[in-house]
């Protein structure tokens, strides 16, 4: 399903979209299936599903130790695709990646973009590519329909944002706050202000993600914006309880109550 | 043609690669730096503190003994002499001079050596700003005195227990705290690596190394060096030393970067074992595997013990301007006793990659002039040496 299906959707039925990040191989391959597909059984709108880096420099300690979990089960980029096609035919819910550049430029952008377009991957989320080394990535992207997903911070000056929208497809990731992944308090006043700011130049769904981590923070930031991205919360929880019984019907629950 | 250009690019590597939150910090960072290079009271500034607190120029020494030894004219940079005891304090005087015009607040640094640590450390307690340096917990361990001399100068070091716990992970978490800190924070990067502008900045505040060197060299020979010669980590000692010969091309330029354990097995040298990738925002040489992880570096000298390198010896490979050269860590150590010996001068353990290699240099080199710049002095070092020669 591709983004603007699943966005035009969410309107009609008058929901917002949740958004559940997971890093592909912690903690390790085999869970990686299982555990989307549990998500996906929470009625998780939008997967992202992270390729693991060495050098995770936007992520907290949470999605670090789990990176670097899943680097010791020796993923690659190849590993990655293969995996996902396993559950081809099970999935509902549109997928998009999110990584950081290196691994994406030494598997060379173009074979990465065909990949995504092969395995029905709809998006792409590369923390350090800022829009400014972007135009290699753009292209291949528009070539392929996949959509790239830029930030947009706090930091963003107007100007900037103007020329982010204009390249932005998918969704537009806010950032709730500087600073790196992981749990913490929101300026719900702060983030309000600037996704009207966003929505007076774009009419690309803005959606929030880093520091979301209950539920009440779940439907504040759904009340003001298109949707919702948690991610370190989700990781610390398979991080504490994959060894349990019943664990993937365990992470469906967790996961149904975080986004009730 | 100048490089770096406007998007911060030498060639194909460098530009800017960094998660979207510290756009707008390197921008300020960018402009301020192009404010403050024509600020005439800026450069009055810098340049006093240079010959009055830090010592420049440092003496370009005819290195008699080791002359003979080799069969060759060397001299020596020695930077060693500085205060602090290595070139690092020419950017870090530098940088906090600009931090200090930017308003700021607070410095962070990362640092391998403590060095750079101990340089940013005196540098930020000299012009009054408050000073937090990133170290990974084994360098911290391989180099307990620096840890102890940032913390005397009123400094907070914060150990950092992630990843191979050294230089590249000490960086990782500088980043972190940026991108946390974005208005009052300033990022006082120690070498020549890193998103625009640092390559070009960390650069240009160490040419003052190369500009002195032509200038001794003249006045000495008469005539230009056949060879310059520098240890290269992340390389701002060399781009330094380097720079300001760029277009003299009779002026052979040899980096050399450490080989750790062999360049078949664990090392530090990205020229010579890595491939072009993006790491810690710029495009260049890294140590990587085939899935583009990077991977951990290893050399004695933990200075050099890093899997990157700047952008512009990157680019400086890809067009031949200058050789890049590895040297192992028992190699270093002998030209560490070499000079030690030869000339009463105990070499860090970094530019004595660079000692070692003259010994190379000299069985083609015979009759020729070569300047070495000796980056840093080797108290800091001999805990490791001790523990070596056991």
């Amino acid at each position: 399903m591709k983004l603007e299906t699943k966005f035009n959707q969410l309107k009609k039925e008058g929901r917002k979209a949740f958004i559940a990040y997971f890093p592909f191989g912690f903690p390790k391959i085999s869970y990686s299936n299982d555990i989307f597909l549990a998500l996906q059984n929470a009625g998780v709108d939008i997967i992202e599903l992270g390729f693991p880096f060495s050098d995770p420099l936007a992520d907290g300690p949470i999605i670090q130790k789990a990176s670097v979990t899943a680097l010791e089960q020796n993923i690659s980029i190849n590993s990655f695709f293969a995996n996902i096609r396993k559950i081809k035919k099970e999935i509902n819910i549109p997928v998009v990646v999110m990584s950081y550049y290196n691994p994406i430029y030494k598997y060379k952008v173009g074979s990465f973009f065909q990949q995504l377009n092969k395995n029905e991957i709809r998006g792409t989320i590369l923390v350090d590519l800022p829009l400014e080394e972007s135009a290699n990535y753009i292209s291949a992207a528009e070539k392929s329909g996949i959509d790239p997903i830029f930030f947009i911070t706090p930091a963003t000056s107007v100007k900037r944002m103007e020329k982010i929208a204009k390249s932005a497809k998918g969704f537009i990731y806010y950032v709730s706050a500087t600073g790196i992944t992981g749990p913490r308090s929101l300026q719900y006043k702060d983030i309000k202000s600037h996704i009207k700011r966003i929505k007076e130049i774009s009419d690309t769904p803005v959606c929030v993600g880093f520091g979301i981590h209950n539920n009440q923070q779940v439907k504040k930031i759904s009340s003001i914006s298109d949707g919702v991205i948690v991610g370190s919360e989700i990781v610390k929880f398979i991080g504490q309880n994959h060894k349990e019984k019943n664990f993937f019907k365990k992470l469906e629950n967790y996961v149904r109550k975080l986004k009730s | 043609m100048s490089y770096p250009n406007q998007k911060g690019y030498f060639g194909e590597f460098g530009g800017k690669f960094i998660p979207e939150t510290l756009s707008f910090c390197l921008k300020e960072l960018e402009n301020s730096y192009r404010k403050i290079k024509k600020d005439k009271s800026f450069k009055k500034e810098f340049k006093s503190l240079l010959a009055q607190y830090a010592g420049r120029p440092t003496p370009l020494y005819y290195a008699r003994s080791l002359s003979n030894y080799l069969g060759m004219k060397v001299y020596i940079k020695r930077e060693d002499l500085l205060h602090t005891g290595a070139h690092k304090i020419n950017n870090a005087l530098g940088q906090a001079l600009l931090a200090k015009f930017m308003g700021k607040k607070r410095i962070i640094a990362e640092t391998g050596a403590g060095q750079h640590g101990v340089a940013t450390a005196t540098a930020a307690t000299l012009l009054g700003i408050k000073c937090e340096v990133y170290m990974g917990q084994e360098d911290m361990e391989r180099q307990k005195a620096n840890v102890f001399r940032m913390r005397i100068l009123g400094a907070k070091v914060i150990p950092v227990k992630t990843g191979s716990k050294t230089l590249k992970d000490a960086c990782n978490q500088a980043f972190r705290d940026w991108v946390t800190n974005v208005s009052g924070t300033y990022y006082l990067l120690g070498s020549a690596v890193g998103p625009h502008p640092y390559p070009k900045i960390v650069r240009d505040f160490q040419t003052v190394i190369g500009k002195e060197a032509k200038k001794q060299i003249l006045q000495a020979e008469g005539k230009l060096p056949d060879y310059l010669v520098a240890c290269v980590g992340g390389g701002s000692n060399a781009i330094g030393f380097f720079h300001p010969f760029y277009n003299q091309a009779k002026v052979k330029f040899i980096g050399v970067e450490a080989a750790g354990f062999g360049l078949g097995g664990l090392s530090a040298a990205s020229l010579a074992k890595g491939s072009p990738g993006v790491f810690q925002g710029s495009k260049s040489y890294v140590l990587q595997d085939k899935n583009g992880q990077i991977k951990n570096a290893h050399s004695i000298a933990p200075g050099l013990d890093y899997p990157g390198v700047g952008p512009e010896h990157s680019f400086y490979k890809a067009i031949k301007r200058a050789e890049y050269e590895a040297v192992s860590d028992k190699q270093a150590l002998e030209g560490f006793n070499l000079l030690s010996r030869l000339e009463g001068i105990i070499p860090a353990l970094e530019p004595s990659h660079a000692i070692y290699y003259l010994k190379k240099l000299a069985k083609y080199g015979k009759g020729k002039t070569v300047i070495l710049c000796l980056s840093g002095r080797g108290d800091k070092d001999l805990d490791i040496v001790r523990k070596y020669s056991k």
